[in-house]
């Protein structure tokens, strides 16, 4: 049903036709965290959708009218609609489809929830820092502080709520929301940021085990091999992995 | 705080939604010890119900208000329109410090660049009318992203700088449709206070916060 497997779209490239009814398309790219999310909801809510994935060194010209910017993640539904911020997609997806609702009914609970994804925002920058600076062959010693800190803030949470996740005792969207750069902590060679967050360590364990989370899981061999290409500037770097 | 225009977004929708509440106003450059157990970011503004329940970030305590009460609601049920309030909020993001950064220099340095930034950044939320529309940026009638914007444009309604919005003729509409809305002028900030904050705020006077008082 999903065509996550699916060929960057490049410049020069046709733009799609309108999006079919019954689908909603996410413009998106294999490796990139903040889609990631995105997939993450639509797995876990079992929406039908196809995904079309962008080269983000390469942008089709026709991709500027989906984001004014060219960014990633975008959703299209049917009526031709556009959204996009990974978490303003994350919600709409919750509250448009039915079924399992990812954030809580109660008011303050979905407050909560915000307050969290705020607590989190240093981390996105922080970690690309670090993989960019261990990829140049620079120092991160002072990124990799300042990310332990992120991560002890964290850690507090879980500490203060005892609970597994962010959420309480099941997995709900704030935990899809924060996974995505923990799943590219050993990729990305900052592990080890982990080592001193024992209830951190126990959540990535908890993360690993849920369904949805493991169908998305990408191979750290496929990644490295992005990163590779990705770093030498290589425009074909997004579709590695793919078979002809 | 009586002038800061983030604490401003909630009091305008506890006000839009007639939620009985109780104001504690803080002294921003001097704040309590015992405030950073409500917050510990130490910032206004900062709800707290009878549970002892506390929601912080401006954006987060307008919604919860907007769910949690009941009467009209702010946000639109439609979660594609939901989610269109959203990315004009995000749309809207630069305004803020651009505002602040322009105030801190005004009459000091040249600040043609900021000002250009802040004709960029208008013309953005002018198309978004334009594409529209319509005279808010929710719809037809006001809703809650309106709400949140309108505290840094009410400061350019006191601070008598008007001629920003000269050539965004429907942003300048929409400024005029907001200072009819009844929460809205019922909490219209005093320009000759906020004048007085202005100065000692940027002085980093410990008394700024109680200017007018």
């Amino acid at each position: 049903m999903t065509d996550d497997a699916a060929r960057t779209l490049g410049r020069g490239s046709a733009p799609p036709g309108p999006v079919p009814e019954g689908l909603i398309r996410l413009y998106s790219m294999r490796f990139c965290p903040y889609a990631h999310r995105t997939r993450l909801v639509l797995q876990a809510k079992g929406i039908r959708h196809e995904v079309i994935n962008i080269n983000l060194r390469n942008k089709p010209e026709w991709y500027f009218t989906k984001h004014p910017f060219g960014k990633i993640p975008v959703l299209e539904n049917s009526k031709c609609q556009l959204i996009y911020e990974s978490v303003i997609a994350c919600e709409y997806l919750d509250d448009a489809y039915p079924g399992r609702k990812l954030y809580p009914c109660d008011s303050y609970e979905r407050a909560r929830q915000k307050m969290l994804l705020d607590l989190f925002y240093k981390v996105p920058h922080l970690t690309k820092e670090c993989l960019i600076a261990s990829r140049c062959g620079r120092e991160c010693a002072d990124l990799k502080l300042a990310l332990r800190q992120e991560f002890c803030n964290l850690e507090e949470i879980l500490g203060y709520q005892n609970t597994v996740f962010f959420g309480g005792d099941c997995i709900s969207m704030i935990d899809y929301l924060f996974w995505p750069w923990f799943e590219r902590l050993d990729v990305y060679g900052i592990a080890d940021c982990v080592n001193h967050t024992p209830a951190l360590r126990l959540w990535i364990a908890a993360m690993k085990q849920d369904p949805t989370v493991c169908a998305l899981l990408i191979d750290k061999n496929i990644f490295l091999g992005f990163l590779n290409l990705y770093f030498q500037n290589n425009p074909d770097a997004f579709d590695y992995g793919l078979s002809c | 705080m009586r002038f800061c225009p983030f604490a401003k977004r909630t009091l305008l929708v506890l006000k839009a939604k007639g939620i009985g509440h109780e104001v504690i106003n803080i002294n921003l450059k001097n704040k309590p010890e015992w405030f950073f157990k409500k917050n510990p970011f130490g910032l206004v503004p900062v709800l707290e119900n009878s549970q002892g329940q506390v929601i912080y970030e401006s954006a987060i305590t307008c919604e919860y208000l907007d769910e949690a009460y009941p009467g009209k609601k702010l946000l639109p049920d439609d979660p594609y329109e939901k989610a269109c309030q959203k990315m004009v909020f995000e749309l809207f993001s630069k305004v803020p410090p651009l505002l602040l950064s322009f105030l801190r220099r005004q009459n000091k340095e040249d600040c043609s660049g900021l000002k250009e930034e802040l004709h960029k950044e208008f013309s953005k939320l002018e198309e978004v009318l334009t594409n529209k529309k319509t005279t808010f940026f929710g719809g037809s009638s006001l809703s809650m992203i309106d709400y949140l914007i309108w505290p840094w444009f009410e400061w350019l309604v006191a601070l008598e700088l008007n001629e920003y919005v000269n050539h965004t003729p429907n942003l300048k509409l929409w400024m005029e449709a907001m200072m009819k809305d009844p929460a809205v002028s019922s909490l219209f900030i005093d320009p000759k206070a906020f004048r007085g904050f202005l100065d000692l705020y940027l002085q980093n006077n410990l008394e700024a916060c109680d200017y007018g008082l």
